[in-house]
């Protein structure tokens, strides 16, 4: 197995079972963070910081709008048990040491955001020899460098002066969440014949 | 391909040439990986030296924490490092952001050191150089590494070496795009904000230093150069003809000679510091010039040092 896609077919784009899993995988995720951030985004603003809610919320829409018309999907039996896997991780869960829910609520989609926009690599997925006019490599491409962008919210967030008090157990929440994303696109790769394990 | 354990984390090392000779430990700079090196590890194999190399936590294969690094981080895995090469003679290398971590690990760990060689290197963040640090970081945030790489690449190295390469630079930028992360490399940028001078700790480096900096470097230029000079006892300051920041990617042959001669002149008990400021050869195995008598080695126009 190789750490990029392919064999590209002639035209140099990725195989479409390729591209099927990866962006299956990524509207999971970016999805998540949409719904998620729009249940947190309020009706009315009354903060400055809530217009970044408000960004995070139409990025992550639009790079799900984007790979649903992007991808050349064909029919993959496996992704029902491995979406519902996925999904299944998204959903919060408790924050040791941090007793107030509104906060940990806050952690949880500020950390998740955080291992999906860092750890979550797709153009580096991509070999030299692939097609730049294809648009599912343009929109992997796009979707690393919009998430290198939308990442500052959660790098300010988590290191700011508020979490400050907190900084272990923010640290220990996020470590877990880049390894476990980390480890469900590793198996989301591997299973199209891409090996991204050291 | 070896790990070392630091706490959580995994720290991705090579060791290479033979047990029992004395052993040369190379630091990255900030963008770099270990693989960097390979010319050194040749060069230096080949003149009986032991070479250690890695990435630094956050870079390359190494593990990368997901929100803070802290610099004294770098200092353990570094000790952790040099107490794998056993009781014999450890010499320091490191360039730019490396050369930093080679500094504070001879500031607290010196008696382990036989020798150490900062190059492109600073001891405390000039307003330039905060004021630089700074928009790379912004860099870095707005256009992602290939944009960093983009502001590193012509201001670090020459024209010579960029011309015929003008058509190739997404090629030389890809293995270093592919193994930094931008979240990563903030980190690692961002582990500067509560940086503090370490010019006050200089004058505790006992061992012999050889200071190398590049003729044209713009980014770490001489007067940051000069404060280790003057405050480290045994060392000289080198200057390497037409060289830029990153001259151990362009100048590696000459860089990785001046390494070993280094190397052999302490262990031969010929070294003299004497806090001279010498040019070296243009090309590996030349001879070192004494800087002008009289002229000021700081200005880039031929003027005579002030009377002091």
């Amino acid at each position: 197995m190789s750490a990029f896609f392919g064999p590209l077919q002639a035209d140099g784009r990725v195989p479409p079972r390729q591209q099927t899993r990866v962006a299956a995988f990524l509207v999971s995720a970016h999805g998540a963070l949409a719904r998620q951030f729009a249940v947190a985004l309020p009706a009315r603003f009354d903060a400055a910081w809530q217009t970044e809610l408000n960004a995070q919320f139409y990025r992550e829409s639009e790079i799900v709008s984007l790979l649903m018309r992007a991808t050349a999907w064909v029919p993959d039996l496996a992704l029902g048990p491995m979406a519902a896997s996925w999904e299944m991780a998204w959903l919060p869960a408790p924050i040791e040491g941090i007793a107030d829910h509104t906060r940990a609520q806050t952690i949880h989609l500020a950390t998740l955001a955080h291992a999906v926009h860092a750890g979550i690599r797709p153009a580096a997925l991509l070999p030299t020899e692939a097609n730049a006019n294809d648009p599912f490599v343009m929109a992997l491409r796009r979707i690393e460098f919009e998430s290198g962008r939308l990442l500052q919210a959660q790098i300010l967030f988590l290191k700011g002066p508020d979490l400050l008090p907190f900084r272990d157990a923010v640290s220990a929440t996020l470590e877990r969440r880049h390894a476990e994303v980390r480890r469900l696109w590793h198996e989301t790769l591997a299973g199209v014949g891409v090996d991204l394990r050291e | 391909m070896p790990f070392l354990s630091h706490g959580s984390y995994r720290i991705r090392y090579e060791l290479d040439g033979p047990a029992n000779a004395p052993a040369y430990v190379l630091v990255n700079g900030l963008t770099q990986y270990s693989e960097l090196w390979g010319a050194y590890r040749d060069t230096l194999i080949a003149r009986r030296f032991r070479v250690a190399t890695f990435d630094l936590l956050g870079q390359g294969v190494s593990d990368k924490p997901a929100l803070f690094i802290d610099q004294d981080d770098h200092i353990a895995v570094l000790h952790r490092l040099i107490g794998e090469l056993g009781d014999g003679p450890v010499f320091l290398s490191g360039i730019s952001f490396g050369g930093l971590i080679a500094l504070r690990y001879a500031i607290e760990h010196g008696a382990r050191l036989s020798g150490l060689v900062p190059m492109s290197c600073f001891a405390e963040l000039s307003p330039q150089l905060l004021l630089i640090g700074n928009a790379l970081r912004t860099g870095l945030i707005l256009g992602g590494t290939g944009y960093l790489q983009d502001l590193l690449l012509p201001m670090n190295l020459s024209d010579q070496w960029l011309k015929p390469l003008l058509d190739k630079l997404d090629n030389v930028k890809r293995q270093g795009w592919l193994v930094n992360d931008v979240y990563a490399l903030q980190n690692l940028m961002e582990s500067f904000l509560d940086f503090k001078p370490l010019t006050p700790q200089l004058s505790s480096i006992s061992v012999p230093t050889m200071i190398l900096n590049g003729e044209f470097d713009f980014l770490t230029p001489r007067a940051l150069h000069e404060t280790l000079r003057v405050e480290i006892p045994d060392s000289a300051l080198v200057i390497i003809p037409r060289a830029y920041h990153a001259f151990t990617l362009e100048k590696a042959a000459l860089t990785a000679d001046l390494l070993a001669r280094f190397a052999e002149d302490v262990l031969a008990g010929r070294w003299q510091g004497n806090k001279q400021v010498l040019i070296a050869p243009e090309d590996a195995g030349g001879d070192f010039s004494p800087f002008p008598a009289g002229y000021d080695h700081l200005r880039a126009i031929p003027v005579h040092r002030p009377a002091t």
